[in-house]
């Protein structure tokens, strides 16, 4: 079995069990005392309504997850398909979607926790409150610690439950009575129109679909087991909430229904005193059903803290939140910042807005629902843009109807909120786009296929619509990372120049490593012991180049590095830290050291990136001299003299080396090559001779030589010390050797680019 | 297992497992190890997964976390292979891996914390030394975070 199998262990009943798990939760075990208080014993259409819309969402969500069986579910898809703007919306709606629910479903454990024992009210907290806080703390701290074994009991939880309520369902069959149902006032005594609303209030109830998605990455065969489980959970939830709100009308009056534990009360109800001689039946029952109702909202809360968790991660992964967030506990292996910083938001929701329960449900529902729109935007977008790599197993029915009626049901049902739910929700909203643009504009380098499809079309759509795209297309998008591998004080400031200047061009950053090669005869651990005084010199060095590089304006992060090799840790390093571009000095090819020479070559062959090696102590630039002759390196001295020229104002000469006689030719070359490079300002030189030698004549004329590595592995070569490269050793004049890569493709399969 | 039979005139060292959670543990094991010298070093990094249930982290993220601790233990012994292996049961994951790739020897550094801290997260230390079939190294921490 490949590795890919072994992490997927989610089957479909395990998919199911997170699905039924999340969504039967404090939603069927409060709100419908609420609900039918407000709307009255068509409270039941108002279920089956919000069990319709969840349907439609989850044919695109089941759609989506197909496609993309990625950590993140909603998150992710928005994302790729309509960019970073509306994923960190998107991002931001779902995890404080989440935080809501879970301080509701914390509100209904505490509201059947008041029924069991005893809870004071302390300060403004009222006794609810209390009970839901001790619940949110225990259930953060459960994730903080990530029991594993909490999940096992998730699935056992699950049957449990749907036992119960089963035995529920069959106890109030018998004690059912139409007339108890119908009441006084009939079916709908505030009219048809209390449906809706019916429906914004107890839509809390169906979320939870969607988390399966979260983990679409777990599951066994996806294509299949994600949308059974997702589709399946959500007809499995709608049919139980409508035989269980139908059964507690059918025994209480809707007048009558607690407001509080109406699943406890109806038990009460609905199972006779005493069957025989046992008595005290009714009791149990409602005992039973409060220890359910205890369970059914710990396991809601459990899965969303962990749902939110797997939310900050692809945000993280994205760059729209730091990853700092998603640190991993050392001992606990659990993502205990995320964990943290969600358990404190749903304390704050609990401690501030936990006395109306209303508000929490709303708001979690139509922060979800906001997503659920977008959700169904991105599946049109992916559809219409046909991205090739978009290939689901599951397709919706009927599209484009499925999609566009999910985004029209999703924002019709938000009509029917409340304003504060609205005004929470929308703050929320306003606060992921000023985010986006303050910080994660500048991070993340994600473009949604919406803005390629816009901008790649300029020309055929309105400029207004493309302009649009730009003004909110990430930034982060061309920020390579140039690494510098600094050796000793004399080239530090050299390096960091040409680092600076081509990061300045690229917009990209400068990461400034000091690789301390430890002999082989030392150990590791020895020159730790001496650290202290590494550390001077080498935080020195590093802080000087700090100084440099900010000299620059281009943002800069330091790195000490202890390692017995010396070299191939520059390529491990370029390759850990997804360096673009390395700048090293000659000097530093040479401590190779004897050990592992095939290693050496062997990587020097196949660069991780562009390199630049550069040999001389120090850099007065003003100006350049470019020979080429074309081919990959070589356009990649021409970036560097374009980054020199943009950014210290240095001259640019380029010199093209032609066999007596070519002149002509060589003329037409050189001046097309420059265009071709934006190179049409910079001087030209066409010389007839031997390369080294021409070299040699004119480079003492400039302040700085670039050359490209015409052959392959000519790196390799100097690392080696087996090319007397001439032209080097003799030149006063400081030279600058660049390799790039001679495949893209070669690169993208070793490290996986995308 | 054929170890006990040809295990004497094994050098203990031969193929040292090192079981590792993270790079900072993978960077400490490697550096404790370091001064014995081992002849062959294979990194081992168990994703814990739920095994039924949602994982406590994403897969990406836990892959992304062995392939740090490779690179660390790379950082001292550059021709250390690395082997990641999937399960709900570490220990027997590790022991499983042991026999797969053929070690000499388990080594470990136990892990920091206090007692409690340890309890809760399920400190194997124990496990491996009473549960082997092989021969376990439990190396001495060097000095505080390597």
């Amino acid at each position: 079995m490949s590795d890919e199998e072994l992490a997927k262990d989610l089957g479909l009943v395990s998919a199911m069990t997170i699905g039924i798990g999340t969504m039967i939760g404090a939603g069927i075990f409060v709100l419908p005392g609420v609900a039918a208080n407000a709307a009255g014993p068509i409270v039941v259409v108002s279920f089956v309504v919000g069990g319709v819309i969840a349907m439609v969402n989850a044919l695109s969500i089941s759609e989506l997850g197909t496609a993309m069986p990625k950590a993140g579910g909603g998150y992710y898809y928005i994302n790729r398909s309509l960019g970073p703007m509306f994923g960190s919306i998107a991002g931001m709606g779902d995890w404080m979607g989440l935080a809501f629910a879970s301080a509701f479903y914390c509100i209904g454990f505490g509201q059947y926790l008041a029924v069991f024992v005893g809870l004071p009210a302390v300060g403004f907290l009222n006794p609810i409150q209390i009970g839901a806080l001790l619940a949110g703390l225990v259930f953060v701290g459960v994730n903080y610690i990530g029991a594993k074994e909490t999940g096992g009991v998730q699935t056992v939880i699950v049957f449990v439950l749907l036992s119960i309520l089963t035995v529920f369902a069959v106890a109030g069959f018998f004690s059912f009575d139409y007339a108890t149902l119908a009441g006084e006032g009939g079916l709908t005594p505030f009219g048809a129109g209390a449906i809706l609303p019916g429906t914004a209030l107890v839509f809390v109830s169906f979320l939870g679909y969607a988390k399966i998605a979260t983990v679409a990455e777990e599951l066994k065969d996806p294509g299949r087991n994600l949308p059974i489980a997702i589709i399946g959970s959500v007809a499995i939830v709608t049919v139980v909430y409508a035989i269980l709100v139908t059964t507690m009308l059918g025994v209480i009056p809707w007048p009558e229904l607690s407001q509080d534990a109406p699943v406890a009360q109806a038990a009460a109800a609905a199972f006779p005193s005493s069957i025989g001689p046992i008595g005290g039946v009714a009791a149990a029952a409602a005992a039973v059903m409060t220890v359910g109702a205890l369970l059914a909202t710990a396991s809601s809360a459990n899965a969303s803290i962990l749902a939110s968790a797997r939310i900050n991660f692809a945000m993280g992964r994205d760059r729209i939140v730091t990853n700092w967030l998603n640190e991993i506990h050392p001992n606990f292996a659990t993502p205990y910042r995320s964990i943290l910083v969600t358990g404190g938001l749903i304390v704050v929701f609990i401690a501030f807005l936990g006395r109306d329960i209303e508000v929490l449900a709303k708001a979690a529902s139509v922060l979800h629902l906001i997503v659920y729109a977008l959700m169904n935007a991105a599946l049109i977008v992916f559809r219409e843009a046909d991205t090739p790599a978009y290939d689901p197993d599951f397709t919706v029915p009927l599209y484009p109807v499925t999609p566009v009626l999910g985004a029209v049901l999703s924002l019709g049902l938000v009509a029917f909120m409340d304003g504060i739910e609205i005004a929470l929700s929308a703050a929320f909203v306003i606060a992921a786009v000023v985010w986006y643009f303050a910080y994660a504009r500048n991070k993340t380098d994600q473009q949604g296929v919406l803005s390629e499809y816009v901008r790649s079309r300029g020309d055929t759509l309105p400029d207004q619509v493309v302009g649009a795209a730009d003004a909110v297309a990430p930034t982060g998008t061309d920020g390579p990372t140039i690494m510098v591998a600094v050796a000793n004080p004399r080239t530090e400031s050299a390096l960091i120049t040409l680092a600076g200047a081509v990061a300045k061009h690229k917009g990209g950053r400068v990461l400034a490593t000091h690789i301390v090669t430890v002999p082989d005869q030392t150990s590791l651990a020895t020159a730790a012991e001496h650290k202290a005084e590494l550390d001077t010199s080498s935080e020195r060095l590093l802080s000087d180049a700090k100084s440099d590089a900010e000299a620059f304006g281009v943002p800069i992060e330091t790195r000490t590095i202890l390692s017995h090799r010396g070299v191939t840790e520059v390529f491990d390093a370029a390759r850990s830290h997804d360096a673009d571009t390395v700048v090293m000095g000659y000097g530093g090819t040479q401590f190779a050291g004897g050990r592992a020479e095939g290693t050496i070559e062997e990587l020097t062959h196949e660069l991780p990136c562009d390199f630049l090696v550069l040999d001389g102590g120090s850099l007065d630039l003003s100006d350049v001299l470019v020979p080429t002759a074309g081919g990959p390196s070589s356009d990649l001295s021409a970036e560097v003299a374009r980054a020199l020229g943009d950014t210290i104002g240095v001259d640019v000469s380029l010199l093209h080396v032609v066999a007596p006689g070519g002149e002509d030719a060589g003329r037409t070359f050189l001046r097309e090559w420059a265009d071709g490079h934006q190179l049409g300002d910079a001087e030209l030189r066409v010389e007839s001779g031997d390369v080294e030698t021409v070299i040699g004549e004119f480079g003492p004329e400039y302040s700085l030589v670039v050359i490209g590595a015409t052959e392959r592995g000519l790196l390799s070569r100097i690392v080696r010390g087996s090319l007397a490269f001439s032209t080097i050793n003799e030149l006063e004049t400081p030279v600058l050797l660049t390799e790039r890569p001679s495949s893209r493709s070669l690169r993208e399969r070793i490290f996986g680019r995308r | 297992m054929t170890d006990s039979a040809d295990g004497a005139d094994r050098d203990l060292l031969a193929h040292a497992l090192l079981p590792v959670a993270h790079e900072n543990d993978a960077r400490r094991t490697a550096l404790a190890l370091e001064p014995y010298r081992p002849e062959r070093v294979t990194t081992l990094h168990v994703v814990e997964k739920g095994d039924g249930v949602p994982d406590k982290t994403p897969v990406e993220q836990s892959e992304e976390m062995a392939e740090a601790a490779y690179a660390a233990v790379r950082r001292v012994f550059p021709d250390a292979d690395d082997h990641t292996a999937y399960a709900r049961d570490i220990l027997e994951a590790v022991f499983e891996a042991a026999e797969e790739v053929g070690a000499s020897a388990i080594v470990y550094c136990s892990r920091e914390g206090n007692r409690i801290t340890r309890f809760l997260s399920k400190d194997l230390s124990i496990g491996l030394v009473t549960e082997a079939d092989l021969p376990v190294i439990a190396l001495p921490s060097p000095g505080s975070d390597g």
